[in-house]
């Protein structure tokens, strides 16, 4: 009886936006007369930042501090469409919707500083805050002031919206799934390795480390993405050894019915995580962006089991990785049947076992 | 200062971790009204005689079943043209222990639960069905009018499939046929924020929803369709949400709260306790994968077959959607050039499944990923080899034949083996994303990839 290590890897792919697309998200912006920046979205945030990274869209976008942007998506009296926070589209959809609202804001204030600083618009640039004469930085009107003579002289309302929306992407061979169009937006890309120790006499999986590679497009805001890819990576521990409605699946006895009973990971649950941040842009989102929000929960239930197998020699292949299954896999130490060329693990779980009205593959 | 890129601290995060956030929970009106249910006791059964009548009776008590929904059925997916099997409160049939059934709202708590124990229906048991597996059997009950699984994907196919290839020639072909079975589990959301509402009549007519949801349109969406009402007597208060996960796209309370607040003219409060939370509200769905892949002895995947069935629980909603974003990434990170796919979102009667992180990916990468560490093992290939050699490239096509245009599987690949110092032969550590040439476009990719001059 011993606790022994294993590692183990894996490798992913996520699409960002709605599966097949048509899925819009706006946004409207209004500049008060101070300068400062009002942002209007319809985005929900459910604690991935949506706020905090559109903010930083329209601030850069513009060209102005972060701190004079107020972003508001409290009602959809004020707020035009979004089609919501899930899909990994908040910053890629969302936020494209406000770096184009942003874009004809920054267009507006040109064309008022251009009035007046008599200067081509096309030869002005905004640099915090400040609207400035390409190649000629003495000749420069404020932001604030620009936004002033908007109100108070030419009597204008400095506004700008932006919509995102990708075309819906039709099945038109249902036979074989073909697409007339990308059914997605930018696809992103992670590999994980897992690190656990298995105790051969108690069952229990440990997470030990995780190092996690996250090809992000662009980090808008680091501290929040690597906030993203840690919350996920807990998150992909619980699915891989903790979590489980149904401990009993398919019998729906035995379901937890508050966090006593039902084993979300907590702190001590939490390993060593080593994150690395590549950036490979997108085309088409903000400033290249791409949605890594739901996919950093998805490579480490797999990297554990192989990690696992590494350690003990034996595949757990129904999540959670219990220490009743592991247990109970070390006891069976089962073998894979072999027939030919033919190999069939798990045939016990498989359709061909358990139904009678479908079957699956080729019985060895 | 560049705001992009920079470091600056989350919109709001001071104010979460003070509690001066303002979530739902945190509205206080006046004569609010507090909403309770009275739920399924069983998992499968017929039902007569709903009688609200005792209920209705007590002081300040008003009830809303079936009959008040002016728009009974509508689906998470009827947007999309995808037909709804869902009624907002059960008519004569149970499919799932904890199916709403009729809502209260009482002066109190208290009296809202003293309301719903008043309220009775006779529930006549049926067979249940739990395993997905079963559900095709001759004999397995049957959950559904039409049938125990969807059958509405394009076509009115009842699955969802994905053919590329020659499947049955690269399995002929194959040195090596690696077949497993992969059952990620359910999940719940658990946010700490309960699924909670509260709902407003106004003096002008309109409804005040204060809503978790995650979708702030479309959850206006789908309480517009089943009151019938435009989009202008509905202002929904929302946006900042304690933690959702998925499980706060589905509408869980809104609709049921705007129907009591316009029947008693008061406004209602409905804030689901811990064990609704767990026990009655949607959770990620538990899925069945069974792979089996046609391999060469030097590492190369010729093709898969693949079965899933995406246990959706009583109800559809968002299932159809998932088991479709799943068919098209079952092939992972990877290219597989001959492909043959069936999935089939099975009815069980479960609590309904719906989205979460990852919805109907992170199932199939634990399926892929897993079976790949097996088949490599089986070769006694390296298995970072074994998956960048089949990693997907600049011009590689997709499951439904859409051109890679600029992977990253190769570079995070390398980075990780790097970092943990898995040492790898020069040839794999200089391969890149680049389009397929040489030792890397062997006989079987041949004539697989894109044309590049066609695009």
């Amino acid at each position: 009886m011993a606790v022994k290590t294993g590692r183990g890897f894996a490798a992913i792919e996520y699409p960002t936006g709605m599966n097949q697309n048509g899925d819009p998200s706006q946004a409207w912006i209004k500049v008060k007369p101070d300068g400062r920046i009002d942002v209007f979205a319809g985005t929900s945030d459910i604690g991935n930042g949506s706020k905090t990274i559109q903010s930083q869209i329209v601030a850069e976008t513009i060209g102005v501090p972060y701190e004079w942007i107020t972003y508001d998506n409290s009602n959809t009296d004020s707020s035009p469409v979004c089609t919501g926070t899930f899909a990994s589209r908040a910053t890629f959809v969302a936020g494209k919707a406000a770096e184009k609202a942003a874009e004809n804001v920054r267009q507006k204030i040109l064309e008022i500083a251009g009035k007046e600083l008599e200067i081509d618009p096309a030869d002005l640039e905004i640099i915090d805050g400040e609207v400035i004469a390409k190649g000629a930085p003495q000749k420069k009107i404020s932001v604030p002031d620009v936004a002033a003579a908007a109100t108070w002289t030419y009597g204008e309302l400095i506004t700008g919206t932006g919509a995102q929306l990708k075309p819906y992407a039709t099945i038109v061979e249902p036979e074989t799934g073909k697409v007339d169009l990308p059914p997605h937006s930018a696809i992103s890309y992670a590999s994980c390795a897992a690190e656990v120790t298995v105790d051969d006499e108690t069952g229990v999986v440990t997470v030990t480390r995780l190092w996690q590679c996250y090809d992000v497009g662009k980090s808008i805001n680091p501290t929040l993405v690597e906030g993203q890819i840690e919350g996920g990576a807990v998150q992909g521990l619980g699915l891989g050894v903790l979590e489980n409605c149904y401990p009993y699946y398919p019998s729906v006895e035995h379901r937890g019915s508050r966090f006593g009973t039902y084993l979300a990971p907590g702190m001590e649950d939490l390993p060593q995580i080593d994150t690395i941040i590549i950036e490979n842009p997108s085309t088409d989102g903000p400033y290249g962006a791409k949605g890594i929000g739901e996919m950093a929960n998805n490579a480490q239930p797999p990297a554990i089991a192989s990690a696992v197998y590494d350690a003990v020699g034996v595949w757990v292949t129904e999540l959670p990785i219990t220490p009743e299954r592991v247990l109970r896999a070390l006891q069976a130490k089962a073998e894979p049947t072999r027939d030919g060329k033919t190999i069939v693990f798990d045939a016990e779980l498989s359709v061909n076992a358990v139904g009678s009205g479908i079957s699956f593959g080729t019985a060895a | 200062m560049k705001a992009v890129g920079a470091r600056v601290p989350r919109y709001d995060g001071v104010a979460h971790v003070t509690g001066h956030t303002q979530f739902v929970d945190d509205i206080r009106i006046p004569g609010t009204l507090w909403v309770k249910a009275f739920r399924s006791p069983v998992h499968n059964a017929g039902m007569s005689n709903l009688d609200t009548s005792r209920a209705e009776a007590m002081k300040g008590v008003h009830v809303i079943t079936w009959e008040d929904v002016p728009l009974l059925e509508y689906g998470h997916l009827s947007a999309l043209g995808i037909p709804a099997d869902e009624p907002l409160l059960a008519k004569d049939e149970v499919r799932y222990l904890g199916q709403p059934i009729a809502i209260v709202a009482a002066p109190t708590e208290e009296a809202a639960m003293a309301a719903v124990d008043v309220i009775t229906a006779d529930f006549e048991e049926l067979p249940a069905l739990f395993d997905v597996r079963k559900a095709f059997d001759a004999d397995a009950p049957q959950i559904h009018a039409e049938g125990n699984w969807y059958r509405h994907f394009e076509n009115e196919m009842d699955r969802r499939q994905i053919r590329k290839g020659n499947v049955e020639e690269a399995f002929d072909q194959a040195d090596l046929i690696v077949q497993g079975v992969y059952r990620p589990a359910a999940i719940e959301h658990a946010p700490i924020e309960t699924q909670v509402c509260q709902v407003v009549p106004e003096a002008n007519g309109r409804l005040t929803i204060y809503s978790c949801t995650q979708a702030l349109y479309f959850s206006m969406g789908v309480v517009a369709a089943h009151l019938q009402l435009p989009l202008n007597k509905l202002k929904v208060v929302g946006g900042t949400v304690g933690g959702g996960f998925g499980g706060k796209v589905d509408t869980a309370t809104e609709t049921m709260c705007a129907l009591l607040a316009q029947k008693s003219g008061k406004p209602v409060r409905w804030r689901w306790t811990r064990e609704e939370e767990f026990l009655c509200s949607s959770t990620r769905a538990p899925w069945h994968m069974e792979i089996a892949d046609a391999v060469t002895k030097d590492g190369w995947i010729l093709g898969r077959k693949m079965l899933t069935l995406h246990d959706s629980g009583a109800y559809s909603r968002f299932s159809p959607y998932g088991l479709t974003k799943h068919s098209f990434h079952h092939t992972g990170a990877y290219s597989i050039p001959n492909l043959e796919f069936d999935g089939y979102v099975v009815y069980t009667n479960r609590t309904p499944t719906t989205a979460m992180r990852g919805f109907g990916v992170t199932s199939v990468s634990f399926a892929t990923e897993t079976h790949m560490s097996r088949i490599a093992l089986e070769l006694g290939i390296d298995p970072y080899e074994l998956r960048l050699k089949n990693a997907n490239r600049i011009g590689d096509t997709s499951p439904n034949q859409i051109v890679y245009t600029d992977p990253s599987t190769v570079p995070t690949i390398l980075a990780i083996a790097d970092a943990v110092g898995h040492e790898l032969t020069p040839e794999y550590r200089a391969m890149t994303p680049g389009q397929r040439t040489g030792d890397l476009l062997p006989e079987h990719l041949v004539g697989q990839l894109a044309d590049p001059e066609a695009h």
